[in-house]
């Protein structure tokens, strides 16, 4: 991690503005970026900065479980993060609940109702394994995942009415009354696997003595930007790393205030020598952890010496997993989508170009002909 | 590049044929069938202007932002390209155009492919970089 | 078609005249049997046409119809 400097010299300023995003009292300025050919600041005019921005990438884990995970990256756009944030939300497919079959329902909870609940439940299933169904399709054991829920709530026989107990059974409809039915070759393909709801304790619906809930409920394979049910994530979101930049040192007192206006753990005061005397020294240890709430441009004394920043170019990536696909894998089905994205283009323009080739051929035949009649 | 493991091995956003499934070399790439490829891209130069191989639009249906964006910045990134944009004409209409106009050393449809190459592999070392990292990590942390 | 020739939902050939023979089961054995809820204590009854309608456990006079037993398909959406 770069550590802050003092930003002195016209050159160091320039230097903030290439690469810092400057956040001030009232504004934020230096926000876009200058990296590419021919503009006025850029460090390396007229070269192709494609190669180069590949060249200097770096990636580092930060914390990691295997639903939740947060990592830099370190040498990319915006632009880019922002498509793989972006395809992480809404393009990352994974199997939901799509159509529910309703045999009876007699729960005060209304059947759209429930089948709308049914479908925001998390399925653990891997999408790999399974084919997107096209509306013109039959559900297949390629495409589909079926589930049957029945539940009939009863009164307790053994708890009577003064006696503390359950007063009735099955009373709480939970995710875990889905029970998968394989079909085809699926208990063959995946009988290494569980398949069914990622947690087993989502309330569904509630229900009291005489009411029953049978139905029948298929999962098939989406997209997030069909329908924020298929989304793989929880949040996937992004961040600028902060930067604190101390123009001048702070001492005495108002160190401590100084490490007040930040959130715990950004800044420290340590005791320094300074002229042959012992003194209190505010210190940045780790501006990660700074939300920049500009709480320290607010006071007079502060002005002029420091400047809040975030790296322009060095991205907090956090993806919160719904439980369906490991964090990691979000991020790798991420980048093979942008990247296949491109491959169907590029494969679209070659036939596109020939198309046009070939139409251009025979016309010219056809004026050829011409000429010769 | 090495070899990921964890890759989907059917990538394709609107896939329709999987028929072909078995006959992949675990190249994800490699399993792009022919379905509709030809209809999602369209370029022309502008209506009543000279026909120009310097200045294009390129017409994409079924992508938005995010590639747009992306591919905005990528091909700015070229020196010959002197103009590069892209807007969505109308949020309800499924459809994504780029503008490109370059110099005289190249045409429009050149620097859209270079563009298209260049975010693949902007795309491939982005994972090839992670997946290192990742690796790395679950190597500190015992995680296997 | 005018008046004369309507013939209602009922219509059809009248019944046969002379005695009704005892051994043929009425309609109401035949039909599907109804269940219904009582409003009162949710038990279960089972009524015929032109029977009472009292619940058989506590004798409340309100009951309530079942919910049909055909599929209803909905997008979980």
């Amino acid at each position: 991690m770069k550590k802050s400097k003092r930003a002195s010299t016209a050159r160091d300023h320039l230097e903030v503005l290439q690469t810092r995003v400057v956040v001030e009292r009232d504004n934020v300025s230096s926000i876009s970026s200058s990296d590419f050919p021919f503009h006025t600041s850029n460090r390396y005019p007229n070269h192709d900065l494609a190669e180069k921005s590949r060249n200097k990438i770096i990636v580092a884990i930060e914390k990691k479980s295997q639903y939740d995970m947060e990592f830099d990256i370190i040498g990319i756009d915006a632009s880019i993060a922002n498509a793989l944030r972006r395809i992480m939300i809404a393009e990352v497919p994974t199997m939901a609940i799509e159509k529910v079959f309703i045999y009876d329902n007699t729960s005060i909870v209304q059947d759209e109702v429930l089948a709308h609940r049914l479908g925001l439940i998390p399925i653990k299933a891997d999408p790999d394994e399974f084919d997107f169904k096209q509306s013109t399709e039959h559900p297949t054991d390629q495409n589909t995942i079926v589930f049957k829920l029945k539940q009939e709530c009863k009164r307790n026989p053994k708890t009577s009415v003064d006696e503390k107990g359950p007063l009735y059974i099955n009373h709480n409809v939970y995710s875990i009354a889905l029970i998968w039915e394989p079909k085809g070759d699926q208990a063959e393909r995946f009988k290494d696997v569980t398949i069914g709801p990622v947690h087993d304790d989502i309330l569904i619906a509630q229900m009291r003595p005489g009411q029953k809930i049978e139905l029948e409920a298929h999962c098939e394979k989406g997209c997030g930007k069909e329908h924020a049910k298929w989304s793989p994530v929880a949040t996937a979101s992004y961040r600028l790393m902060p930067e604190i930049i101390l123009k001048e040192e702070i001492t005495g007192d108002l160190a401590d205030k100084f490490a007040s206006c930040f959130a715990s753990g950004v800044v420290e005061v340590e005791n320094k020598m300074v002229d042959g005397e012992l003194k209190k020294v505010a210190k940045v240890v780790n501006s990660r952890l700074d939300t920049v709430s500009r709480e320290v441009l607010r006071h007079k004394e502060f002005e002029g010496k420091v400047q809040l920043t975030r790296i322009r170019d060095h991205f907090i990536f956090r993806v919160e997993s719904t439980g369906i696909l490991d964090s990691e894998k979000i991020v790798f089905d991420s980048l093979q989508i942008l990247s296949s994205k491109c491959t169907m283009l590029l494969k679209a323009l070659d036939i596109k170009l020939k198309e046009k080739e070939e139409t251009e051929t025979s016309q010219n035949n056809e004026n050829a002909m011409e000429l010769d009649a | 590049m090495i070899d990921i493991p964890g890759f989907l091995r059917n990538s394709r956003i609107r896939t329709v044929d999987n028929t072909d499934n078995n006959s992949n070399n675990g190249n994800p790439e490699e399993n792009n069938s022919d379905f509709e490829v030809n209809d999602i891209l369209n370029f022309y130069t502008e209506k009543g202007s000279v026909a120009d191989p310097q200045s294009m639009t390129f017409s994409i249906s079924g992508e938005d932002h995010t590639l747009g964006n992306a591919l905005r910045y990528i091909i700015i990134q070229n020196p010959e390209v002197e103009y590069c944009g892209y807007s969505i004409p109308h949020p309800s209409e499924d459809k994504l155009n780029i503008r490109i106009q370059t110099t005289e050393n190249t045409t429009a449809i050149d620097a859209m492919r270079k563009g298209l190459e260049d975010l693949k592999s902007l795309c491939a070392k982005i994972s090839e970089t992670f997946y290192k990292a990742n690796r790395d990590f679950d190597e500190k942390n015992d995680i296997s | 078609m005018n008046r004369e020739t309507y013939q209602g939902p009922q219509g059809g050939p009248p019944p046969p005249p002379g005695p009704v023979n005892q051994a043929t089961p009425r309609a109401s054995d035949t039909a599907a049997k109804m269940l219904y809820n009582c409003a009162d204590c949710g038990a279960e009854n089972e009524i015929r046409p032109k029977e009472p309608l009292r619940c058989k456990e506590c004798g409340h006079r309100i009951m309530y119809k079942q919910r049909t037993k055909k599929m209803v398909q909905f997008e979980a959406r």
